[in-house]
């Protein structure tokens, strides 16, 4: 049933939601040494005993564990993500800052690779075994197995420094104070190149789960029988097989998404695009450890997120998740 | 080598074993080269030998770095961090996987859903992000780096193997062994292990390639292994130096991310071709 199946999930991405926040509350907790360190910066250990020790109390860390935990998940729920070491501002206001970025990125890249990735996987499929297919097998590998964070280098030395088309780094022209249609053309013009870059290692994961699974779908005996109808090769390919086969894609788009966002972050850092991939690697470098649970945070409720929308878009395209199950 | 299954139609198998043999090639003349880094290598990788950034030349094939240590020993020096960690964090990795897959696929029951509901949140979570968050936390060293990538490459293979450990269980002669009276330990170990084993083995090279990348991806974030000279951290310099605005990026950028790129390939085609001659659900 459509609610069994969504129930299903629902306990699945709590779980994860879960984990996620348990491992938040417990890594600085198990690491050697005080948690203050982690919690509050380390000029903790610059400080005197009573103002360490005031300090330990105003984080409840005097507290029992379990009332830290509950205390942890109310100040998570009042969206309360702790303070940054480096930049005194509450966690939650540099990532809400910085999540647009990274969803415009992530997002694009994301539709761009789909659609590329079901029509060249697609004409793979169709042309299975001949040169066009082997061809773009290797390609797929090749880009599978070629590092992002590499690939969005080589762009910059070739696009951006060399031949001066696009820019080096950043989401738009600092300064330049731009508005209205000026404002999205810099926009999209700083877009282009890690939009390219992330699109391109994503296309072959798409590519290959699109030509499997539409491999699989021809063998089966309903396009024989259309076969032996008579019905015409194109048709079988668009009518028949191809709806069939974009199920399982829509499936696997899904479990990549925790990929592409992993990609997402060398790409940001590489471009110094200003989304959370780059705050994550910043919280790295600045041993800013609120920052970095923050960020890790939010990038999984994303992906849960992305998930959830997935599923509930899923019933719509199979029938068979609506009736039966 | 495995021999091939009598089912496999011989134009698939020629084409298998091409991109076994070309993966394997690759594989080898990388361990050759890690085996004999000292003798390959023109300098020590460690040692200024030159002037910082210098360009290619006939004492410096690669030119220098930015301390001016020779970049090409530099890199055949690499050969043997990239694949002793990837193959490290690879046999850590499917080991759980192993062990998780075929105790849920034996077990069953609330244990089998248990572990894969496990599977199930370590495949969802956005894996670098977490790598990120575990290695700033444990430090930036060479087990810590084999550890961060153990514990969360291990999920896929243990939903291969689990689906592997069923399907050989509800084989006719699995049956028929235990109606004969086997028990549950000796259909375990004589019929379903060896089945699996071989898997494994795909699997683990499969891995190995997974693994490498994302050492890569951790040492050019700076959360590699400090004192080890990676391919990953070289990219890092490169970038911190900003290499790639100058000419510089043709023999600072290009050449490390071709030979990770290499590596991957060549555990990868390898994997590919074990696991289609291995797994029973690819074989066409």
């Amino acid at each position: 049933m459509l609610w069994r199946f969504l129930a299903g999930k629902g306990v699945q991405y709590a779980l994860v939601l879960l984990f996620a926040v348990t491992l938040n509350f417990a890594l600085p907790r198990l690491m050697p040494g005080s948690p203050l360190v982690f919690l509050a910066g380390e000029d903790t250990g610059f400080m005197t005993p009573a103002q360490r020790a005031q300090l330990y109390r105003a984080f409840g860390l005097d507290q029992p564990l379990w009332r830290q935990y509950a205390f942890y998940l109310a100040n998570l729920t009042r969206g309360d993500l702790g303070h940054s070491f480096q930049q005194g501002r509450p966690v939650g206001e540099i990532i809400l800052g910085r999540l647009g970025w990274t969803v415009l990125l992530v997002g694009g890249s994301l539709l761009l690779a789909t659609l590329l990735g079901v029509v060249w996987g697609t004409l793979a499929a169709w042309r299975r075994g001949r040169p066009l297919d082997l061809v773009s097998l290797a390609g797929a590998m090749l880009f599978e197995s070629t590092p992002s964070f590499w690939l969005g280098m080589i762009f910059i030395a070739v696009f951006a420094a060399g031949a001066r088309w696009f820019p080096v780094f950043g989401a738009m022209t600092p300064g330049a104070g731009l508005r209205g249609v000026a404002h999205g053309l810099d926009v999209a013009w700083h877009l282009v190149l890690p939009m390219a870059t992330l699109t391109l290692i994503t296309v072959p994961t798409i590519f290959l789960i699109m030509r499997a699974s539409l491999l699989g779908v021809l063998g089966e005996p309903f396009i024989t029988s259309a076969r032996a109808k008579g019905v015409a090769e194109r048709r079988i390919m668009f009518h028949h097989a191809l709806r069939n086969a974009l199920l399982p894609v829509s499936t696997v788009f899904m479990l990549s998404l925790g990929y592409i966002v992993s990609g997402a972050t060398v790409i940001e850092t590489v471009f110094s695009y200003p989304g959370l991939g780059r705050l994550l690697f910043e919280a790295v470098l600045a041993r800013d450890y609120p920052v970095l649970q923050g960020a890790f945070f939010i990038v999984t409720v994303s992906v849960i997120v992305a998930n959830i929308a997935a599923d509930l878009v899923y019933p719509l395209i199979d029938p068979r998740v609506r009736r039966a199950r | 080598m495995t021999p091939l299954p009598a089912r496999t139609p011989p134009c698939r198998r020629i084409r298998l074993g091409a991109v076994g043999a070309l993966g394997l090639g690759l594989l080898t003349l990388l361990v050759l080269v890690g085996t004999f880094a000292p003798w390959v290598a023109p300098y020590d990788p460690e040692e200024t030998t030159g002037a910082p950034f210098e360009a290619p030349s006939r004492t410096h094939l690669l030119g220098t770095n930015d301390v001016g240590q020779d970049l090409l020993s530099e890199l055949i020096y690499g050969v043997r961090i990239s694949l002793t960690i990837g193959f490290l964090a690879a046999v850590m990795a499917i080991t759980i996987g192993t062990l998780v897959g075929v105790v849920a696929g034996s077990a069953g029951g609330w244990v089998d859903a248990a572990l894969m509901r496990a599977v199930d949140i370590v495949l969802v979570v956005p894996f670098l992000p977490l790598m990120i968050l575990l290695a700033a936390y444990l430090g930036p060293s060479f087990w810590n780096v084999i550890l961060v990538i153990g514990v969360l490459v291990w999920a896929r293979p243990a939903r291969v193997i689990r689906a592997q450990v069923l399907s050989l269980k509800s084989l006719d002669f699995v049956e028929a062994a235990r109606v004969l009276g086997a028990s549950p330990g000796r259909i375990l170990r004589r019929h379903v292990l060896p089945g699996v084993l071989s898997l494994s083995l795909a699997q683990f090279i499969l891995a190995a390639s997974n693994a490498i990348l994302i050492e890569a991806s951790l040492s050019f974030l700076g959360l590699g292994d400090p004192t080890a000279k990676s391919w990953g951290s070289t990219l890092y310099y490169a970038q911190v130096r900003s290499a790639f605005l100058s000419g510089a990026w043709r023999w600072w950028v290009l050449p490390p991310g071709l030979l990770i790129t290499t590596a991957v390939l060549g555990f990868a085609f390898t994997g590919v071709a074990l696991e289609e001659t291995l797994n029973p659900r690819l074989r066409r």
